[in-house]
């Protein structure tokens, strides 16, 4: 299973196809097209994340800090304001949304193998919000590092991180996470707005088989600790959150990582393009049986305040050079 | 072919007060019904009463002029219809009963 991506003429024929086609000219695939996902169509496989349940189906053997991670909503961007907002392409996009309750994350999986080793990309047209206020839940208008100016919005602020992220397990039982993170705003509410990666792999059920309450239901289930992160360089990239909680503007990203290196290559939102080649990935020191060739990405939001966020995928698509 | 999604809005949850569920998006779906299977009802005389609500915006709600509650007085499934709901659902429910307690599995099922 190839595919001629070589050979020049097959490659521009391909290319050419793509840029006509008004659905996938504005993707830039590698030449497998595994996904396309556009949620105008439905959820397409992207799933509520759950940890792992026992023998009886008890889901009280669940580990706390993955029991609540939230269904994912196909949603027209309805708002108090204008009614329906809508998606880029068509009228519905996949919306990932936590609690109003401070460190509380939601988690869309979407699970695929691997046919072959290689580069895979996710792109995505994604956009991020905190909830609209009401009378009754307003924060006020000022919160963390800003205050309403007109222009500048408290709801801002009100939004913690959201996460493009893997599991991954070679056929040797090798399993990794390749993760990328744009962090908006500090456990402290000041602005951040930064590219982050974590340095130790997420905990996982059979780590705390015997011990569902190891860590609390609203732990930074990737990486708990908040010194495991590091910034992906120094400087902030400035996304357009554009004002108030009820306007929605859809940005590009594309990430790519191999999977015969185990390694990431780079990041692109939007006119930013962040080389991830040195970005560590730590691989669990043990095997893993039954998760052969394991392919899941999955995206998830993160407040850092007492306000619902939300994470919203317009579309997506996988593909790879295999 | 019919779209269909089934979302969780409750697992394995205790309440001993009264409480809704989550806000959950549903303006490309003709028909829900909600499925609430209680797993334990303790207390004095407890019950479980459950009202459908429906919202324009995720924000402000009221009860759905179209459904029938449904009152749970022991553990098993209650279920209740909803139909020509706006595009926000959540289920209001209502414990009482001396020092009541309840564990619930709330699914909401919907249809194009």
């Amino acid at each position: 299973m190839t595919v001629d991506a070589t050979h020049p003429a097959a490659d521009d024929l391909r290319r050419a196809l793509i840029a006509t086609n008004p659905k996938l000219s504005k993707f830039n695939p590698l030449p497998r097209i595994l996904a396309f996902d556009e949620f105008d169509t439905g959820t397409h496989g992207w799933c509520e994340l759950i940890g792992n349940h026992d023998g009886h189906g008890n889901l009280d053997t669940v580990d706390v800090h993955m029991r609540d991670f939230r269904p994912p909503q196909l949603s027209s961007c309805d708002f108090f304001d204008i009614g329906t907002h809508a998606a880029m392409s068509g009228n519905y996009a996949l919306k990932v949304a936590t609690r109003p309750v401070t460190g509380h994350t939601a988690v869309a999986i979407r699970r695929l193998t691997m046919a072959r080793r290689g580069v895979v990309q996710f792109e995505t047209y994604f956009t991020y919000k905190s909830e609209a206020a009401t009378a009754e839940s307003s924060l006020g208008n000022s919160f963390g590092d800003i205050e309403w100016d007109g222009n500048l919005h408290p709801s801002e602020a009100q939004f913690g991180a959201f996460t493009v992220a893997t599991d991954l397990c070679d056929g040797e039982g090798v399993r990794y996470h390749c993760v990328a993170r744009y962090q908006n705003t500090d456990l402290d509410h000041n602005l951040t707005r930064r590219w982050m990666y974590p340095v130790v792999p997420e905990p996982t059920p059979r780590e705390n088989l015997h011990n569902q309450e190891n860590l609390s239901p609203t732990e930074d289930f990737t990486a708990p600790n908040p010194e495991d992160w590091r910034p992906l360089g120094e400087e902030p990239q400035f996304l357009c959150y554009n004002e108030v909680p009820t306007k929605v503007n859809w940005h590009y990203l594309r990430w790519q990582f191999d999977t015969r290196t185990r390694t990431n290559i780079e990041l692109q939102v939007n006119d930013r393009i962040m080389d991830m080649r040195q970005v560590p990935v730590p691989a669990y020191p043990d095997k893993y049986d039954g998760l052969e060739n394991l392919l899941n990405f999955y995206v998830s939001v993160r407040t850092h305040s007492p306000v619902r966020n939300f994470l919203f995928l317009d579309s997506a698509l996988i593909s790879v050079d295999w | 072919m019919r779209h269909a999604l089934t979302a969780v809005l409750e697992r394995n949850t205790t309440f001993t007060a009264d409480f809704v569920t989550e806000p959950y998006e549903a303006g490309w779906a003709a028909e829900a019904r909600w499925f609430v299977r209680t797993l334990a009802l303790e207390g004095d005389a407890p019950s479980l009463r459950l009202t459908a609500q429906i919202s324009p915006d995720g924000l402000h709600w009221c009860d759905d002029d179209g459904s029938t509650e449904q009152i749970a007085t022991e553990p098993g499934m209650v279920s209740m219809r909803v139909r020509e709901f706006g595009h926000w659902l959540r289920l209001r429910a209502t414990l009482t009963g001396g020092d009541p307690k309840a564990k619930v599995l709330v699914y909401l099922a919907l249809k194009s």
